[in-house]
């Protein structure tokens, strides 16, 4: 799905986020990552556990206050101290699924409550029957069936769960979904499913996604864009076939050489390229954006730059 | 096939969990045979029985489980080299814990944070098994995990002996596991789903490891996993397993360039690779059955769009393909309609196969 606009709907810029723990100690979980998702494009974001990727996520929803950098979502700096009108917009026009829906879903209220949650709180409906109607709707959207409304979450299977997880970002139309390894807790048959389901919601109501995954090969498959992360760094970005065909940074490339592909003869021959930070004397403070091309960027000095590209 | 010999031999398993809902018929009929140096992947979805057959093969099944039947029979040698063979199922836990558990079948589980204990030294962990099992001192089993946390790839092992498990990376603790699992030097490493709670980079880095240790020591490993990515780079063997059942088992060459089984084709095509291009993935409707309820006929019927009447009375045998290759479904008979395999697989594999070097639609 091409952008359909040039003015993004989200732009990043400089995103700090740090995590003191005593007076000595900081967290730096995201160090000045930069990047804009347009409206109604999917945006990947990939990297190793503790690369910052989900605090990227949770940042931008303003779950947690960003340490510095800027956030314009839809044209109103979102990264400051929120007006109640910016809280507003916040909370109806951007929504999170998360990984595990179990552990996201109230297991004390029946799933239409869970669905409509946002739509009482922001006094959407006029009634009782526009409401149901509303949630009956969007289970059908997602799968479901208007009669699991009167359910619990416990009485559905992990890939049912996860479609009620999804209607519930969908009630309140939002332009941006945060999808932080929405699909790394399903089996593979269910996961395709979910997958199927979000490039169909995606082409119907022109949603953009924030698709943050370890799973490569299911990034590159949803993915418009990707940003490739290490470390708190957004190392390298650009289109899917930028990335995949020609990457740049020796991290990107070996974490694309570790994607295992199910091709026995092809992958018994094959060992991944091993990247080792401290030793490569790499140091990604020092880096600067550099183009490489189209909508392609990396992060390395001058020098780097020169060698690699 | 008489160079090698038979380390494990599973035959008709049927296994069934009390649960307060009813019984659980999680097993149901399983046969698979293990050769020496080996590597059998069993693929399957959550709820499958993969798990559940490895345990019963380790003798820890949990204590609702009944063995309603079969047997496991595993064979190895003894110090003075003379061969013993046992079933698994006759013989009680206790046995099991003394003469085969972690001596003679290690287990690595998914998880590596959960699998050590974090209040002893790494150290103390890796000596552990070797003191109780083998009886050595203790500056015998010191020097000997020195050697072995060197084997699995941890640079300052020495210093390493001292930390903790929490001090350590994910990759470095599953290499910890590894360690472990080897150091009563056994004929068989169950590793059940050994890289889940890892990223890439360092999964392929432990799958080669073990790769390498397998090699060199000429053990059987059995992979338990879902993702077959993983099983394309380390399985000789696959069996895939559906609703306690081994729907489709070969060579991996024949499960992943030829799959007969329409769950099989369900499972490959759910997974994109680098180069699916398609609007949709081809997806596998519905989700796995739940056991509690058992109905006649193939399991996986009702996920089945190329299901046959015949799927709802009776299940189907096992049908011969090449020596090597079966698969339990009633599209091979030769009375079934000819079906073809979604198209998306069939181009998918027909890309694989040119990848490989194996010409395309010349078998």
């Amino acid at each position: 799905m091409p952008a359909t606009s040039d003015i993004p709907l989200l732009k990043v810029e400089g995103l700090r986020q740090y995590f003191p723990i005593d007076r000595k100690y900081t967290v730096k979980a995201v160090e000045g990552v930069s990047f804009c998702i347009y409206p109604g494009e999917t945006y990947g974001l990939v990297g190793e556990s503790g690369s910052g990727k989900s605090t990227i996520g949770r940042s931008v929803i303003r779950l947690y206050t960003p340490t510095a950098g800027k956030i314009v979502f839809g044209g109103q700096d979102i990264s400051g101290k929120l007006t109640k009108s910016q809280k507003n917009l916040l909370r109806t026009q951007m929504q999170m699924i998360f990984q595990d829906p179990m552990a996201s879903l109230n297991p004390r209220r029946k799933v239409g409550d869970i669905v409509a949650e946002g739509l009482d709180i922001h006094h959407m409906c006029s009634g009782a029957g526009e409401r149901r109607g509303r949630v009956e709707k969007l289970l059908e959207k997602v799968g479901l069936a208007p009669e699991h409304a009167e359910r619990y979450p416990h009485q559905f299977s992990g890939g049912q769960r996860q479609r009620v997880g999804i209607a519930r970002a969908l009630i309140m139309n939002p332009k941006l979904i945060i999808a932080d390894e929405c699909i790394s807790a399903l089996d593979v048959s269910i996961q395709a499913q979910v997958v199927n389901l979000m490039r169909d919601i995606q082409r119907d109501t022109g949603t953009a996604y924030l698709f943050i995954a370890h799973d490569l090969s299911m990034v590159k498959y949803i993915s418009d864009r990707i940003g490739v992360l290490h470390h708190g760094y957004l190392l390298e970005t650009g289109t899917k076939d930028e990335i995949f065909e020609h990457p740049v940074h020796p991290y990107t490339k070996s974490l694309l050489s570790a994607i295992p592909s199910p091709n026995p003869i092809v992958e018994k021959k094959r060992t991944a390229l091993s990247y080792d930070y401290a030793a490569s004397g790499i140091d990604y403070a020092k880096g600067t954006d550099h183009l490489v091309g189209g909508t392609h960027h990396i992060r390395c000095t001058d020098k780097e730059f020169g060698e690699w590209a | 096939m008489e160079e090698h010999d038979k380390i494990l031999s599973v035959r008709g398993l049927d296994i069934a969990f009390r649960t307060t809902a009813g019984s659980v018929h999680a097993i149901r009929g399983i046969d698979f045979d293990l050769y020496r140096g080996e590597t059998v992947a069993i693929v399957g979805e959550s709820g499958s029985g993969k798990s559940v057959t490895m345990k019963a093969a380790m003798g820890i099944l949990a204590s609702n489980a009944s063995v309603k039947g079969g047997t496991i029979l595993f064979s190895y040698t003894h110090a003075d080299g003379s061969p013993e063979t046992v079933d698994i199922l006759k013989k009680d836990k206790k046995w099991i814990r003394r003469h085969i558990n972690g001596k003679r079948m290690a287990m690595i589980f998914q998880d590596p944070m959960t699998s050590l204990d974090p209040t002893m030294t790494i150290g103390r962990q890796v000596m552990e098994g070797m003191i109780w099992h083998f009886k050595v001192t203790k500056e015998e089993a010191y020097r000997r995990s020195l050697k072995l946390l060197q084997e699995v790839g941890i640079v300052d092992a020495e210093k390493r002996m001292k930390n903790y498990p929490h001090q350590l990376s994910g990759g470095m603790r599953q290499r910890v596991v590894i360690a472990i699992a080897l150091s009563c030097n056994p004929d068989l490493l169950i590793c059940d789903e050994p890289t889940t709670a890892l990223d890439v980079t360092i999964q392929a880095m432990i799958l080669e490891l073990i790769r390498r240790i397998q090699r060199e020591r000429g053990i059987s490993v059995i992979y338990i996993t879902h993702d077959l990515g993983v099983v394309a780079k380390v399985a000789d063997y696959i069996d895939v397993m559906y609703a306690g059942r081994i729907v489709e088992k070969g060579t991996a060459n024949e499960i992943f360039y030829d799959p007969r089984h329409p769950y099989t084709w369900g499972l490959l095509s759910a997974m994109p690779d680098l180069d699916t291009e398609d609007e949709r993935l081809y997806t596998i409707p519905g989700s796995p059955p739940n056991l509690l309820y058992e109905k006649p006929g193939d399991a996986f019927a009702p996920r089945n769009p190329y299901a046959l009447k015949i799927d709802d009375r009776l299940g189907p045998p096992m049908f011969r393909i090449t020596d090597t290759h079966y698969a339990a479904t009633w599209l091979l008979d030769r009375r079934a309609p000819k079906v073809d395999m979604p198209p998306e697989l069939r181009a998918r594999i027909a890309r694989m196969k040119k990848e490989a070097g194996l010409i395309a639609g010349n078998e």
